[in-house]
């Protein structure tokens, strides 16, 4: 196990584990001694089994909770509570129904600072960058479910954040609507040359985004492979990519992996 | 990367789906916005033939000496009644006092009351400590404060207030907690990725995300703090409309009771309805909800 502090690399895991304290007294191990990096410009998905731990990975990763055992280190460094440059997308959009879209897009940065007008101006961009400019002065309530989806990517994307912590966004969303948010989701984040993370349980997803994809075993979890996804030809076109021979050799392979019953 | 290079057509794709969402959507409200109007009308003509017919038949019931119109009143009675407070203006006097006191007790309780609550949210150890404190202050009958009002804050104007006050202060409290502690561990687990300080999460997010609750209080507390104001006309008072009520009560003047009950509830509709108004002026967003 490396311990070896890489300040290129924006984030690594270093046998990191976590241990809940249940009602009756007893530890219940929900991760055990797991280490990963994600290197700059990268995509690496963690593919699990349900109930797994994944989330509470994430949290341990941005130091919303801390860890039993091991580090994470930012750049080489540990971070003193949640570390700069995080963009944390759920599941859930967690938009602010008394925000209009745009309002909503500017919620980080309002965290950060700055000037309004600069902040509208980014928020603006990145609508228009996915197909929402129409929609900046609308009400979450009155949005449909991948359209409030892509403004809280939008809100993600919008402080520049150099780290990307994706736990299962796009999960909720039917297929047509999930390719067209991924493939935005692709283009945007090699564009701006972030590093993402994806947590999610969908195989496809994880090899059809990914540069790299690592398995997860069942609770208490830990690694069970590492695989660098290489397939040829055009990685944006993510439904031609779903049939190429080498995409369902991936899939395949890591489904055995995953150890579903 | 050089494969993204037609973003422009990839864009695009996004945006006919777009108007069509939009069409779409747009007739659906037509829709739904004449279904319930008709909807409402048909609710409204339901009420007024409930009202006509219940006193129709009390009219009828008194008017003929089934019904003694001494003990039970009359809406004739009451209606002369009305006219008779009206003409010699004392209605007027006595809505204003009334309205006065159950404007500041209301204000003042709500003040109080959300400022605390909201407050709570900054210490689980302070509103867990305090928790039994507010039960308790809660538990308690508002009239039997009303002793205690009068000796500190004599029998005029302050004394309503405070009554009224102490009706709407506790409720208050425990509904802006609420709202606060109701807000989703993942919104505020949002903020804090983006090392938002901690008054930075009360002021834009737990603040407006307890506003529906807040303002579902503001409704709920309206007639709680008219009901304070009028327990502390009924102990000691000179004018208002629980001075009036009580007055006429005494004197076993029943229609002049009613009549001065009428303008009560007159008051009420228009106080909640003020709050409703506000509510929709500063929660658009709330529009299509209520």
């Amino acid at each position: 196990m490396t311990s070896l502090k890489r300040p290129d690399t924006p984030l690594q895991a270093l046998d990191l584990g976590k241990a809940f304290l249940t009602d009756a007294g007893e530890e219940l191990d929900i991760i055990r001694s797991v280490s990963f990096t994600l290197e700059r410009g990268e995509i690496v998905s963690l593919v699990g089994p349900s109930g797994c731990g994944k989330t509470t990975l994430l949290n341990l990763l941005c130091r919303l909770i801390e860890p039993s055992q091991g580090t994470v280190l930012w750049n080489g460094r540990e971070s003193d509570g949640v570390p700069a440059g995080v963009g944390y997308m759920l599941q859930k959009d967690l938009l602010l129904p008394w925000r209009s879209a745009i309002q909503n897009v500017m919620l980080g940065l309002q965290v950060k600072g700055g000037t309004r007008a600069a902040h509208r101006a980014r928020a603006k961009e990145l609508l228009d960058q996915l197909g929402l400019g129409g929609f900046a002065d609308h009400y979450p309530s009155t949005l449909s479910g991948g359209m409030r989806q892509r403004v809280a990517l939008a809100r993600t994307l919008a402080p520049e954040p150099e780290v990307l912590l994706f736990d299962e966004p796009f999960s909720a969303l039917d297929f047509q609507t999930k390719i067209l948010i991924e493939r935005d989701t692709l283009r945007l984040v090699r564009e701006m040359q972030r590093s993402l993370l994806l947590i999610t349980h969908d195989v496809e997803e994880a090899v059809s985004l990914s540069d790299r994809v690592i398995v997860l075993s069942r609770r208490p979890s830990t690694i069970v492979s590492e695989h660098r996804i290489e397939l040829p030809g055009d990685r944006s076109n993510l439904i031609a990519l779903r049939e190429s021979t080498g995409f369902a050799h991936y899939v395949r392979q890591i489904w055995t992996e995953l150890d579903v019953q | 990367m050089s494969d993204r290079s037609g973003p422009s057509l990839t864009f695009n794709s996004a945006d006919p789906r777009a108007s069509i969402h939009q069409a779409t959507m747009q007739d659906r409200r037509t829709a739904a916005i004449l279904a319930r109007r008709r909807r409402r009308m048909q609710i409204l003509l339901c009420q007024i033939l409930c009202f006509v017919v219940l006193i129709g038949l009390w009219q009828w019931q008194t008017a003929t000496g089934h019904v003694s119109a001494f003990l039970y009143g009359s809406p004739s009675g009451i209606f002369a009644a009305l006219i008779a407070t009206i003409r010699d203006g004392s209605v007027w006097t006595d809505l204003t006092a009334t309205a006065l006191e159950t404007l500041a007790g209301f204000a003042l309780g709500n003040i109080i009351g959300t400022t605390l609550g909201l407050s709570l949210w900054y210490s689980r150890f302070i509103s867990q400590v305090l928790q039994p404190f507010i039960l308790a202050l809660g538990s308690i009958p508002i009239i039997a404060l009303a002793p205690i009002t009068i000796i500190w804050f004599g029998t005029g104007f302050a004394s309503k207030v405070a009554m009224s006050t102490l009706s709407v202060v506790v409720v208050s409290i425990i509904i802006a907690y609420k709202g606060a502690m109701g807000v989703d561990p993942d919104q505020i687990n949002l903020m804090l990725s983006l090392r938002a300080s901690r008054q930075k999460i009360f002021r834009l997010i737990v603040i407006p995300a307890s506003m529906t609750d807040i303002f579902a209080g503001l409704k709920l507390t309206v007639g709680f703090a008219l009901v304070g104001a009028i327990v502390g006309e009924f102990m000691s008072s000179t004018n208002g409309l629980g001075h009036e009520i009580f007055k006429a009560g005494s004197l076993y003047a029943i229609s002049a009771v009613f009549a001065e009950l009428v303008v009560t509830v007159i008051l009420a509709l228009v106080l909640s309805s003020i709050v409703t108004r506000v509510e929709r002026w500063l929660l658009p967003w709330r529009h299509d909800l209520s």
